[in-house]
């Protein structure tokens, strides 16, 4: 069933999408092809229309959440907008902004189990990847913990966890971090670096904090009025002339911040493109050195 | 003239039972009126339970906390409302009218105050947050941000001289979280005095003067931000990490640099350190 | 306090661990049976005493136990006060104002009052030995249609949270002047639409929000679905099952047969 050797695992073909009773359209022609193995960090502002291009991915928009739609999206190659594919379900895994609402068990280990569950895995396998599961998401031992006594950073990395149980290709994270603390931030955003590792696995993350996102992503996209602004490395999208138009407003990482207002300074006039905060002081310090 | 400050903590501890673990231990504490105050720290450090003193919500186990000279266990918390004003971070866990008027109404509703009064401590309250436009709208339709602004003026709408608020940028995007904090330091210059709890550490840089870092239920830094976020050891113990602002003007300063508010604030400073002059090792 | 999922207590005896979730449902139901079957008190007594007896076994405590034994002591109080304005049968022993108390009376309003403490505490230490995962897997054994299941375990699923959420949002409003300690019941209640509102809109939207996650999960993806939780019917399971038929047949009969009714006729 898992054509395991396939380069792309997503193309979204110019994806037009409105909400029922919403005046103006959530998506408005979204094109995007998305390689086996990659980490594409999504951001734009509020309202943007990340969230719904994310469900547009797995499919929930427009078979659960119906809606004008046009264009399709294509995962592993099968057209999933025209027609609820529910065995490519299991291959596409979503993780979602709110704690609370992503726990359906009421210990770890119920929840973990409720994905395969669904599809019919053997007791046995789920038993042994969870414990896999758990030990990647750094909830190593708390198997049997009810899971309200779970805290918020530790309910997100179960709702992870969670998620691959079904063994997904495509894992896709909708602001995973906002309600959660730098700590846990840094954890999660740790998990998602573990994942990047595997090739097999392909992420998706949408994200306001960009500087963890940089040192995750591949590939940037940003997202404005429900369009594609600009797609590109990291380097490319935020460094390099217009880079505030380009990310729509959005905070930049502070490599990307400190270049880019003294190039608009006149400070530095042919500055290296780096998001290494360190390279990017030096360059000031150059600048101050020779100013002196 | 040392004047009464508007809240004062002395040697307060805090557990929430007999025989459970102390949540604050030992926390004292002195905010005068009109200072615009940042308490950073990571979850569980006591930032909100040190809070909840202020506004009469937990009572301390021991130690004393006043509120405008007044010892806080000798008022009701309705009282306590004129004075302390305790905006929480959900703005779903308050909004609950079919308008945002009769929402706004609700707190001076409930201090009493004759209709004419509440009439315009709303009025003034949805002008200061910028929703005067928006008062017949329902609460519900209205977007994360403005739901966030609601909560705000509802309780400004009481007129307290302190302000609460609790992680006010939290999954905001940069033009929502610039919006509050503008709306914040405003508020702040006319003289009401505001205290911030969050974990942003790049807006507490750039908006709050002086702050207050939280770790393990004690207070292990508190003064002018642009000291206490160069305070790398109190910063280490409370996991937190100093915003960027700072550690480009950190490494800047023997150039002549001083504390940044943001980045934007550090390259401004280098611009007039280098007066226009060329590099000389400029090129095109 | 803390609310959890239930009252569920994990303790290492054969009654939590070795007895199937099955066994245990239908003695609970033939603990109701036998008490409803008996009108006499001591025999009641003694059925409750057999009930400490297994909360003992269950290796539960006193702490565990004491809400329930002080609800339990509450109601038999309560019943022996009442049931002998009603129950006029034998001789007088004393009167309390209008009303002759009899000793019949006595005796049977002991043994409403010992009826209602068998079920409580009965259903208590079942609730106490099974957890709600083996529970609702007990359920779904005997033919609990899946869904159901799910919907019920979803519902307990809120109740910590929904309490989270109530002490938040009761505070939010309390600091903003709302008074909930004053006034008569009916008028606090009509004040609680501060809290309600934000409290039901919040469930409705986190449940909104789960379905999605379900559904992201695959839910009803098959026609059928593995389960972690195995049940394993035991032949210890079988014969305390057959025990417990036989106790409850042998309590029907009994009472039939005019054996453990204080009072003639079926009460």
């Amino acid at each position: 069933m898992k054509d395991q050797g396939a380069p792309v695992v997503l193309q979204v073909e110019d994806l037009w999408f409105r909400y029922p009773s919403a005046e103006r359209p959530a998506l408005r022609g979204i094109n995007l092809t998305v390689q086996r193995g990659e980490t594409i960090g999504i951001i734009g502002s509020s309202g943007a229309g990340k969230s719904t291009l994310c469900q547009a991915i797995r499919g929930i928009i427009p078979h659960s959440s119906p809606g004008e739609v046009e264009g399709r999206v294509k995962a592993f190659g099968v057209d999933i907008t025209s027609e609820l594919r529910v065995d490519l379900g299991a291959r596409i895994g979503l993780v979602l902004q709110d704690p609370e609402a992503q726990i359906i068990g009421m210990t770890v280990a119920e929840d973990l189990a409720f994905g395969p569950e669904n599809y019919e895995v053997d007791p046995a396998v789920i038993a042994e990847r969870s414990l896999r599961y758990l030990d990647l998401v750094g909830l190593h031992g708390l198997l049997d913990r009810d899971t309200y006594a779970l805290s918020g950073g530790q309910k997100q990395r179960l709702a992870i966890a969670s998620a691959l149980m079904s063994e997904p290709e495509l894992l896709i994270l909708d602001e995973p971090t906002s309600e959660l603390d730098p700590l846990g931030k840094d954890q999660l955003f740790a998990v998602i670096d573990r994942l990047r590792q595997n090739d097999d696995h392909t992420v998706i993350v949408v994200e306001h904090e960009v500087d963890r996102l940089v040192r995750v992503a591949d590939r940037i996209v940003v997202i404005d009025n429900g369009a594609i602004l600009a797609a590109g490395t990291p380097l490319e999208v935020f460094t390099g002339p217009g880079v505030y138009a380009r990310t729509a407003g959005e905070r930049l990482p502070a490599a990307a911040e400190l270049i880019a207002r003294s190039t608009d300074a006149g400070l530095l006039i042919n500055p290296v493109a780096t998001l290494d905060l360190e390279d990017a002081m030096a360059q000031i310090v150059l600048r101050l050195e020779t100013a002196r | 003239m040392s004047e009464t400050p508007i809240i004062d903590v002395a040697d307060v501890h805090f557990s929430y039972g007999p025989g459970l673990p102390e949540v604050l231990k030992g926390v004292n504490l002195s905010i005068q009126r009109g200072e615009f105050v940042a308490v950073v720290g990571q979850n569980g450090a006591g930032k909100t339970t040190l809070a909840k003193h202020f506004n009469g919500l937990n009572k301390a186990t021991l130690g004393k906390v006043k509120i405008a000279g007044q010892p806080v266990e000798d008022q009701a918390l309705a009282v306590i409302a004129r004075t302390i004003g305790y905006c929480y971070q959900n703005p779903d866990h308050q909004i609950f009218s079919s308008s945002v008027v009769k929402e706004v109404g609700f707190g001076p509703g409930n201090l009493g105050y004759p209709p004419d009064q509440v009439n315009s401590l709303v009025e003034n309250a949805l002008k200061l947050v910028g929703l005067t436009a928006l008062r017949d709208a329902h609460p519900f339709s209205l977007g994360r941000g403005q739901r966030q602004l609601v909560a705000v003026a509802s309780v400004l709408a009481m007129d307290p001289p302190v302000l609460v608020i609790d992680e006010p940028t939290t999954g905001m995007d940069r033009k929502g979280s610039a919006a509050i904090m503008e709306l914040l330091s405003q508020w702040a210059s006319d003289g009401r005095s505001i205290i911030a709890i969050t974990h942003d550490m790049d807006i507490v840089a750039e908006y709050i003067p002086r702050s207050i870092v939280m770790s393990g239920g004690e207070i292990i830094a508190d003064g002018p931000t642009q000291e206490v976020f160069r305070n790398q050891a109190a910063l280490t113990r409370a996991h937190l990490v100093a915003p960027a602002a700072v550690v480009v003007s950190d490494r800047l300063v023997s150039y002549g640099v001083k504390y940044a508010r943001s980045v934007d604030d550090a390259v401004q400073q280098v611009t007039s350190i280098c007066g226009g002059r060329r590099s000389h090792a400029g090129r095109v | 306090m803390p609310v959890g999922y239930s009252i569920y207590r994990d303790r290492p005896s054969p009654i939590h661990k070795r007895i199937d979730p099955r066994t245990k449902m239908l003695w609970l139901v033939v603990l109701f049976g036998v008490a409803l079957s008996f009108n006499q008190p001591i025999i009641l007594g003694v059925v409750a005493v057999g009930l400490l007896l297994v909360a003992r076994v269950a290796k539960l405590t006193w702490s565990d136990l004491r809400a329930f034994l002080l609800l339990s002591l509450w109601l038999l109080l309560l019943s022996v006060a009442i049931w002998p304005a009603y129950i006029h049968q034998g001789s007088m022993l004393f009167a309390v104002g209008p009303v002759a108390v009899t000793g019949p009376g006595l005796l049977f309003g002991l043994a409403m009052g010992l009826r209602i403490d068998i079920m409580l505490i009965a259903a208590s230490i079942w609730m106490m030995t099974t957890s709600p995962q083996l529970l609702t897997a007990g359920l779904l054994a005997i033919g609990l249609p899946y869904k159901a299941g799910l919907a019920m375990a979803s519902a307990i699923r809120f109740i910590p949270l929904m309490n989270a959420e109530r002490v938040t949002i009761v505070e939010a409003q309390r600091a903003r002047g709302l008074d909930l300690a004053h006034g008569n019941p009916a008028r606090r209640a009509f004040r609680a639409a501060p809290v309600l509102v934000p409290l039901f809109s919040r469930a409705f939207l986190t449940a909104q929000n789960l379905t999605v996650a379900m559904d992201a999960r695959g839910f009803g993806a098959g026609k059928t679905r593995t389960n972690i939780i195995r049940l394993d019917f035991t032949p210890l399971d079988r014969m305390i099952c057959a025990l417990a038929v036989i106790v409850l047949i042998g309590s029907v009969v009994l009472r039939l047969m005019g054996i453990g009714g204080l009072i003639g006729g079926t009460g």
